[in-house]
């Protein structure tokens, strides 16, 4: 079983990779799109006053 | 074998440090658990100290002024005064125990007094237990390792 | 000779990236200056394209985003090797950014909300992400999620460090042409920012300070022209380095400090503490405790993009 990886995925925001099997015949078993990111938003911003949000949950996407 | 903490002590010159000084002249017996750091007012103390002395290894702070009304520069035990308030509050955010931080006032003339507050606050201190900062760092990040070596992003190509 | 670069980013917006992009028709000056050999956001360089580099191929490497699993550390680790001259791009790089916060939970916590507790997600199978699974026979790996966020310069050696969140681009741009000039400052150097604290480029007018209450932002509508701490709004312009071009204030808004703190401070956060601390106006304790009752969730406004470089690091566990 081969696997091509294309590491990283580009021209997007975000982190991601694509792990491609090829059986012995050389075509594709199956192809995998991985997220090898996360940074927990939905966690840390518990507890921050309302008003604050805005300008916390921005940094989500700088795009 | 209990605990011995290990406590900062920031004494001001005027009042706290003299007091000290005066209950070892006056040949008292109290516990040797403070590092005294003499410093010229109790509003010297900047916060990062009192931080800083727990981030490398102090398991209890104390800071001691003049009081209210004798500081020497005037306003500056206020000053420290106000800033430890604010330390308290944020310290337990930290995870913690406000109580190892103490602020006291002593004159030049409580040697006594310096005595019986240094042996309460070990007590105190003792009791908290060991704050072992750095070893609960370290804890905290002991899995925070690069992993995968050998299947680290290869990025376009061939692999096994 | 042109200068190669690279651009990556760690746990990060892309914020620093459209900031690059922002220096608009200057970007034509920069891709003279400069040949780019990985920028994710924009070119389809890879991850075996760097490691297939001699060591210090690259003059230098603009890395944005903060630490916060296996493969930034690893991908620092190799554009460390591979670059002569590194450089913290970003409040993120620079002091953890606002990723920074998680360090406030635990490893646990943040995986539980997001995959099993999260009001909007359906995952019945109770699934959570695995270094290493194996799916219909094939094996797949995923970077370790670190329980604690780390700065660049806490795994790597930087050599310069563009504050802010994001940088202001002209200040991109004038550090990349000291670069191109061979005009860097001494090593471990701030670049792209003032030397004096936001006050000092702050256009509102500043007086006495006695601060009788704090008000959170939305609590009254503050005046046109005097100072936000004043006034009695928390704003971290003394704690904070100059060189945003007071941007936040001149949008009515107060300082949070994106710009990291001003040489030889060692934690931002706590400095902010004792300037406020300093300036309140009582000095009988239960007067000073009325006014600090209306300070709201201190630890992370004044650590808002810096907790990840504080002394403490973390919330102990």
């Amino acid at each position: 079983m081969k696997r091509i990886a294309i590491d990283p995925i580009t021209r997007l925001e975000g982190h991601g990779k694509i792990m491609i099997f090829l059986n012995e015949q050389g075509a594709v078993d199956n192809a995998y799109l991985q997220i090898p990111e996360l940074r927990g938003f939905e966690k840390f911003v518990e507890g921050l006053p309302v008003e604050e949000i805005p300008r916390v949950v921005t940094r989500i996407c700088g795009v | 074998m209990s605990f011995e903490p290990k406590i900062v002590g920031f004494l001001c010159n005027w009042c706290s440090y003299t007091g000290a000084d005066l209950a070892g002249t006056a040949r008292i017996k109290y516990a040797p658990n403070v590092r005294s750091i003499r410093v010229m007012c109790s509003g010297r103390v900047d916060p990062i100290f009192v931080v800083k002395a727990f981030a490398e290894g102090a398991d209890g702070v104390l800071i001691a002024g003049c009081h209210p009304g004798d500081c020497h520069y005037q306003e500056g035990n206020y000053k420290a005064l106000r800033r430890y308030l604010l330390l308290k509050r944020i310290l337990p955010e930290y995870g913690i125990e406000p109580q190892r931080l103490r602020l006291e006032w002593i004159a030049a003339s409580e040697g006594e007094r310096f005595a019986q507050v240094v042996n309460e606050f070990t007590e105190q201190v003792r009791n908290l237990g060991p704050m072992n900062f750095k070893a609960s760092l370290f804890e905290s990040m002991k899995n925070d390792v690069v992993v995968h070596e050998e299947h680290a992003p290869q990025g376009t190509g061939e692999q096994q | 000779m042109k200068l190669k670069i690279a651009i990556y980013w760690g746990a990060a917006c892309g914020g620093c990236d459209v900031a690059i992009l922002d220096t608009h028709e200057k970007l034509l000056e920069i891709a003279d200056m400069a040949d780019i050999y990985l920028w994710p956001i924009a070119m389809d360089f890879k991850y075996s394209d760097v490691r297939a580099m001699k060591d210090k191929y690259l003059d230098a490497v603009l890395f944005s985003g903060g630490v916060r699993n296996s493969e930034n550390e690893e991908i620092a680790l190799l554009l460390r090797r591979k670059a002569k001259t590194m450089i913290a791009l970003g409040a993120c790089a620079h002091l953890g950014g606002v990723p920074g916060l998680a360090n406030m939970y635990t490893r646990e916590d943040i995986m539980n909300r997001v995959y099993l507790e999260s009001e909007s997600i359906d995952n019945q199978g109770k699934t959570l992400p695995l270094e290493n699974t194996r799916v219909d026979g094939h094996d797949l790996e995923l970077p370790r999620f670190y329980n604690v966020v780390k700065t660049l310069s806490q795994v790597v050696d930087v050599d310069y460090t563009i504050p802010g969140c994001p940088p202001a681009s002209l200040q991109i741009y004038s550090a990349l042409g000291l670069i191109a000039d061979d005009m860097l400052p001494k090593t471990g150097s701030v670049i792209g920012a003032g030397d004096r604290a936001l006050c000092d480029e702050c256009p509102r007018k500043k007086g006495e300070k006695t601060i009788t209450r704090i008000y959170r932002t939305h609590e009254k509508l503050p005046d046109a022209e005097t100072c936000f701490l004043e006034q009695g709004f928390i704003c971290l312009g003394p704690a904070t380095r100059s060189g945003c071009g007071s941007r936040c204030i001149k949008s009515w808004t107060p300082c949070r400090g994106c710009y990291g703190p001003l040489d030889d401070v060692s934690d931002q956060g706590i400095k902010m503490l004792s300037a406020l601390a300093s300036v309140l106006e009582p000095k009988e304790e239960r007067e000073i405790n009325a006014i600090l009752d209306t300070v709201v969730d201190p630890l992370r406004t004044f650590h808002r993009f810096s907790l990840a470089s504080s002394m403490l690091r973390r919330r102990k566990a």
